[in-house]
């Protein structure tokens, strides 16, 4: 009896723990944009944060995008030469990155190099009590730690994409025209004709979203650490797995709003 | 160390990463750019299905414009496209719907106009419209097409797939090769006597041609009375003696018509012929000249006849017995004897001292003679000569294969006012058998007139031309 009851209670717990985490990451959310609205904003910290995020991402994202182009053209070429259409493949590909390759995968390795990265770094700071020291100095940690992460991870993530895009276009063509031997005059034709400028725009929009969510769950995750070294671990593989799934479900949700 | 700094790699990197955006902007966009200056021209088409906002406008697969937008007027699609400024359409310039391929995506071609003709203003009409061909109706006419074909093969399977069917085509093929060997046969066996018989033509054939130089003078000499014949015809004493003649000839011809006596026999009996054919033939092998001889004769198609006729006036027969030689093709003799019970009527005018005496005598059973020289083009013949013992003309017209032969004759112009008017048409029913019927006489004034029904025998070429080959001929 007891045990059924247990079971039940657990059950029960569990879901309202992780409605209760979805509240307090929008509460975050919520704080982060009242602090963004109250100046002075500190520039230092979101161009080092913005360093961070993007510049040192570029070289992941660059490898991430080309090989994912080049990939999909492969794919696509085999499917395609059923119907004596392999010149759509340069389309295919420069659609599928612009809408959602580039914005997802570039979310999700930007996830797991800098979400990763300020769970683990404001996890660290809460354990070792800096936050609260913040706290002491009066320096609210949210406006000088957080802020500067969500506006870097926003505006990031959109310039990473494009440099997806762009790359995986290009190792599309690469494998596609001189390795495949598809007309380079169809290829680059049937983008031009095929590939609107909505495409490019709306991957970007999710491209920004995505950024939002993977520095406001990294930071809550982090933030929010509790139980020293192995706490600090835990948060961070937490924040990798949650920022994942969130961005990979709300990808859903934006692409059926907006295409 | 020189160091850039962070706001300096931060600022690099957006700005690399807007250049490529502007880039691909500007890649993406770029066949728009141009379009957006254009002007629209408005076209109506009955089934606009397929056509999308932003489709291709193009002339001669060149694109000058886009779609820009697609509604309904009056139960019609009303397709607005916007064209490039720099190109101009002339008033009478024709748009359609097409595809790329049967899968791809629909655009509007435009078929360029007469030049000279007026400029469509912004905001005209396309007033030509082609109907697109429709792959539903293709597809629902393909299906058709599909069930016609089917029941083709099903009948045809129903004759052929048959056990029946199988063995009949496997007859015909067993058939097919029997002929063809035999055929073969035929041919490696008789080549030698093929080449000698065609050696043998060329010969005769200028031989041949001697005949008729020599047959020609005869007829002329006939014709200008010298010799025998021409004195025939010129002189009624001679003309008396050969009725005499002739009046033995028919019994004798009665006599080989009965089998009686040798010719009889010869011309009744099949195996004579036969034996005579293989005389020939021994002849031929062994002995040079006859066979050129033989060869002469054979250019000649000879047709013996006994045409018998009922005339139904008077209740009585007129028999024919005609012998026809012609040397070729258009050319032809024809020499005969009739046996006419009215006989031949002779008007003989008496004078004795002013008064004229009349006095009409008429021959019966008198056998009366034919001899003519014809003539044919192509299915009209002209003959020409003695008929009936009387001098005449006719005319032949040959119809269905020469088996429906219409003749129309003139003779016996001063026998009575009238001439001698005879018509009647002849038709073979079965080989060497005919039938003919007419009106004898139909102009006469004295009652003569009858319509007649015949019955005819003609023996032709292969019975009679061995026979003939021992007449000599002219050379």
């Amino acid at each position: 009896m007891n045990k059924i009851a247990a079971t039940v209670d657990n059950f029960g717990r569990a879901i309202l723990e992780n409605i209760e985490e979805m509240g307090r990451i929008l509460i975050l959310f919520l704080s982060v944009l009242a602090w963004m609205a109250r100046p002075p904003l500190k520039l230092r910290l979101i161009f080092k944060q913005m360093e961070f995020v993007g510049v040192k991402s570029i070289f992941v994202v660059v490898l991430t995008g080309t090989f994912t182009g080049m990939v999909m053209a492969l794919q696509g070429y085999y499917g395609f030469r059923m119907f004596n259409a392999e010149s759509l493949v340069g389309s295919t590909v420069a659609l599928g990155m612009t809408r959602e390759l580039g914005p997802v995968l570039t979310a999700l390795m930007v996830t797991a190099r800098a979400g990763s990265a300020m769970a683990a770094e404001l996890g660290t700071m809460r354990v070792t009590e800096q936050i609260d020291a913040l706290y002491v100095m009066a320096a609210n940690p949210v406006k000088h730690l957080i802020v500067p992460r969500v506006i870097a991870g926003v505006i990031m993530l959109p310039a990473l994409t494009i440099v997806s895009d762009f790359m995986g276009i290009l190792g599309g063509y690469f494998v596609g025209v001189p390795v495949l031997g598809i007309n380079s005059g169809a290829f680059i034709n049937n983008i031009n004709k095929l590939v609107d400028l909505g495409d490019i725009y709306n991957g970007l929009i999710k491209a920004a979203f995505f950024g939002l969510i993977l520095s406001v769950v990294g930071c809550y995750k982090g933030f929010n650490t509790t139980g020293g070294a192995e706490g600090v671990g835990k948060a961070t593989t937490e924040a990798v797995v949650l920022a994942a799934i969130s961005i990979l479900i709300s990808d859903y949700f934006l692409t059926a709003i907006m295409f | 160390m020189f160091s850039i700094s962070t706001e300096a790699k931060v600022g690099l990197f957006v700005l690399v990463a807007l250049i490529i955006l502007g880039y691909m902007s500007f890649r993406v966009g770029e066949s728009g750019f141009g379009v957006k200056k254009g002007y629209q021209v408005n076209v109506v088409f009955d089934n606009a299905a397929g056509l999308e906002r932003d489709a291709s406008v193009q002339i001669a697969g060149v694109e000058v414009g886009r779609v820009e937008g697609i509604s309904l007027k009056d139960g019609q699609a009303l397709v607005t496209l916007r064209v490039l400024p720099s190109v101009r359409l002339e008033k009478d310039v024709e748009a359609k719907i097409k595809s790329y391929g049967i899968l791809g995506d629909k655009y509007v071609d435009i078929v360029p106009g007469t030049e000279g003709e007026a400029y469509i203003v912004a905001g005209g009409d396309i007033t030509r419209t082609e109907r697109q061909a429709d792959i539903d109706k293709l597809l629902s006419k393909l299906g058709y097409i599909a069930a016609d074909v089917l029941e083709v093969t099903a009948s045809l399977k129903k004759v052929v797939g048959s056990v029946e069917g199988e063995a009949n085509l496997k007859a015909i093929i067993e058939n097919t090769r029997s002929i063809t060997e035999n055929l073969d046969r035929i041919v490696t066996q008789n080549d030698e006597k093929l080449n000698l018989m065609i050696a043998n033509l060329g010969e005769a054939s200028t031989e041949m041609r001697k005949a008729f130089a020599a047959l020609n003078s005869v007829v002329r000499k006939i014709d200008s009375g010298e010799g025998t014949i021409g004195q025939l015809v010129e002189n009624k004493d001679a003309f008396d003696n050969l009725n005499q003649t002739l009046a033995s000839l028919r019994d004798i011809t009665d006599k080989i018509n009965e089998g009686k006596g040798t010719i009889g026999k010869l011309i009744n009996d099949e195996e004579t012929v036969d034996n005579l054919n293989e005389g020939l033939k021994s002849i031929d092998k062994s002995m040079e000249g006859i066979e050129q001889y033989i060869s002469k004769a054979e250019q000649f198609k000879t047709f013996l006849s006994y045409r018998g006729e009922y005339l139904f006036d008077s209740s009585e027969g007129k028999g024919y017995f005609d012998l026809t030689i012609r040397p070729n093709e258009d050319k032809f003799y024809l020499l005969g004897v009739v046996a006419d019970p009215r006989g031949r009527r002779t008007v003989t005018d008496t004078t004795v001292g002013g008064t004229t005496t009349r006095t009409e005598k008429r021959e019966r059973d008198e056998l009366l003679f034919t001899a003519q020289i014809g003539k044919r083009f192509k299915d009209i013949a002209l003959r020409g000569g003695i008929f009936e013992s009387t001098g005449g003309v006719g005319i032949d017209y040959f119809a269905f294969d020469d088996s429906l032969q219409l003749t129309f004759e003139a003779f016996d112009f001063n026998s009575d006012k009238n001439a001698h008017l005879k018509a009647y048409a002849e038709y073979r029913f079965l080989k060497h058998i005919y039938l003919s019927a007419g009106w004898d006489d139909f102009i006469s004034n004295e009652g003569r007139e009858s319509p007649f029904v015949g019955f005819s025998i003609k023996f032709e070429d292969e019975d009679l031309k061995y026979l003939l080959g021992s007449v000599p001929i002219p050379n």
